[in-house]
């Protein structure tokens, strides 16, 4: 009896690592169900262990790191593999930057905190920038302390939507480097918890660093003095 | 017994106070005299920096840099010097490099000289800031020879510096190292080991690693905190990796990693790198060389934008610079280090007395100058 019940195990084991759930679904009795679910669940993990233990070993021997190229063009490529789609190639930028996607700007900027490989764990600076044509650009400068490598990441956004994933969370200092970007360009960072004006006063109209900006004739009451756009 | 709440009350230090080193508000919330959270609010000496820098040329925008860190406005002058050079590829001649270093560390002594002073002055002790001071004055003489202004220089410019050192400056230089040198054991005699002055600091405002990572915090605020960083060991710009010196770190020697006291004290060790890289600096500083030789006519930097760090009195000063190839920066972004800094103030202040408070924000060396640009 008890050799019969091994016997259907193993067999409904084997089946369902071929696809087929079938024959175990099919036991009748339940104890022997379960156990053959159960063996069957290890059976799995052992193969999936083996198998990545494979694929492991080929990416070491794969990605010894080419020395000739920039951090940017390592995070570049491992990134493009890791989330497909997060960043947009544009020729000839990335000695400088990489662009990112800001729909995918939430899952790579977790990747680039939490990752083995990459751990950005220090947020250097944002900028805020107009680049004209209606897009402001939020520009990230990051470095790792533990592996002592840096990047820059650049987001573009229309300026009649500017909007983009907060990191304040991911990285503190974000907190205060956001507000000040939403303070001067006007980039509204969603999911940030206090995003309010950093160095102008609260009721201060406009972002003075968009290129379209236009200085206010009063403030208060109070006569503000025309810029002298070129010294005599 | 159960524990008895009282009523929190919000209480406004600021911004016309001497312990905020200059006009910073903190709206403080206390449970009696227990801080329970800190929210700094800032801007108050806000005058557009960023935006000034985009309406006038490249050379106009050194005199601005100064007014930004007031404390070490040579520093200022050199990182924005080195970032343009970089973006535009000048090469500056060797005599320029040592002139830059030494006034840069003469005035990163003068820097730690207040901030080390006016945290004595913070905590109670009031003798250690005339001391201080007495030994700054005599810096700031020496710039005032160099380029005939005491606070706001204008002397590092894009390709040289404004003025070559005047007759008589290295052996000043070298009488005053002489003079100074011993000064540090008599500080530490009167502060750094002073009974009252480690009750108030060790222990108290730990910052670990991690967090101050998190926070962005760096310079000697960071290095307190154990981690070994230093732009001009790592990231060598101009001709630091020439000299030889040690990058002081936090040990927790009287109190805990990254406690108040191991923040003076990195700052106090720093002042001691600093002679030893000017002794080295004074030494090698070539005889000839034209200053101006290398300064551009017309300043035009091709198309791109630069990030580039160096290392102030308060940690890595950044600037990025977008340019769009005409004579006036198309954006220009200054990193300031006291802004970050400032960041960490709430996390590493709650729990403490409100006399700590004034002690912890000491200990991060702020300048508001900076912070609100």
């Amino acid at each position: 009896m008890i050799d019969d019940r091994d016997k259907l195990i193993a067999e409904a084991v084997e089946k369902g690592l071929q696809g087929d759930m079938d024959t175990i679904n099919g036991i009748e009795d339940r104890v022997i169900r379960s156990k053959a679910k159960a063996a069957l669940h290890k059976a799995k993990k052992v193969a999936k262990e083996s198998g990545t233990g494979i694929e492991d070993s080929k990416e070491e021997t794969a990605s010894p790191v080419d020395e000739n190229q920039s951090p940017n063009q390592i995070v570049f490529a491992y990134l493009e593999k890791k989330i497909p789609g997060s960043v947009i190639v544009q020729e000839g930028d990335l000695e400088e930057c990489i662009y990112v996607n800001p729909s995918s700007w939430e899952a790579v900027s977790k990747l680039l905190r939490n990752d083995e490989i990459l751990q950005f764990d220090s947020l250097q600076c944002i900028t805020g920038i107009d680049i004209g044509e209606g897009i402001l650009e939020s520009r990230y400068n990051f470095h790792s302390m533990s592996l002592r490598h840096t990047i820059e990441i650049r987001i573009p956004v229309s300026i009649d939507n500017p909007k983009i994933y907060s990191i304040e969370q991911i990285w503190r200092i974000g907190d205060w480097f956001e507000r000040e970007v939403y303070d001067m360009v006007g980039i509204i960072f969603e999911g940030h918890r206090n995003l309010k004006r950093m160095l102008l006063p609260d009721d201060w109209e406009g972002f003075p660093l968009r290129k379209d900006y236009e200085t206010q004739q009063t403030y208060h009451g109070i006569a503000i003095p025309k810029v002298k756009e070129e010294w005599e | 017994m159960g524990v008895i709440h009282g009523e929190e009350m919000v209480l406004n230090i600021g911004p016309q106070h001497p312990s905020t080193h200059g006009v910073l508000r903190l709206k403080v919330k206390t449970d009696g005299e227990v801080v329970s959270d800190i929210y700094p609010v800032i801007g108050y000496l806000h005058r557009s920096f960023e935006k000034h820098c985009e309406n006038v040329t490249y050379e106009q925008v050194v005199p601005y840099t100064d007014r930004c860190d007031y404390i070490a406005s040579m520093n200022n002058n050199l990182g924005y010097a080195v970032t343009v050079e970089e973006l535009m590829g000048i090469e500056v001649p060797e005599k320029v490099e040592y002139i830059r270093i030494i006034v840069a560390e003469f005035n990163r002594i003068a820097s730690h000289l207040l901030a080390l002073g006016t945290y004595g002055l913070d905590v109670g002790a009031f003798t250690p800031f005339l001391y201080m001071f007495r030994d700054r004055e005599r810096i700031l003489d020496m710039f005032e020879m160099v380029c005939g202004a005491r606070l706001l220089y204008n002397y590092i410019w894009v390709g040289g510096v404004s003025h070559d050192l005047p007759k008589g400056f290295v052996e000043t230089a070298y009488q005053f190292l002489d003079y100074f040198e011993p000064q540090v054991t008599e500080y530490n005699n009167l502060l750094t080991y002073n009974k009252i002055f480690v009750e108030r600091t060790a222990d108290v405002g730990v910052l670990p690693p991690d967090v101050a990572i998190n926070y962005g915090v760096t310079g000697p605020n960071l290095r307190a905190s154990g981690v070994k960083w230093d732009i001009r060991k790592d990231e060598p710009y101009s001709i630091y990796d020439k000299f030889d010196f040690d990058v002081p770190v936090g040990q927790g020697e009287l109190g805990t990693i990254g406690d108040c006291w191991d923040r003076y004290w990195v700052r106090m060790r720093e002042i001691e790198e600093s002679v030893k890289i000017l002794r080295q600096a004074l030494k090698g500083l070539p005889k000839d060389g034209d200053v101006h030789q290398a300064i551009p006519k017309k300043i035009r930097p091709p198309k791109g934008s630069i990030y580039k760090r160096t290392e102030s009195p308060r940690g890595d000063l950044a600037y990025y610079i977008t340019s769009d190839g005409k004579p006036k920066p198309y954006r220009l972004k200054m990193r300031s280090p006291a802004f970050t800094s400032l960041s960490v103030l709430n996390k590493i202040s709650k729990g403490w007395m409100l006399s700590d408070v004034i002690a912890i924000l000491g200990s991060l060396d702020i300048v508001l100058g900076e912070i609100d640009r």
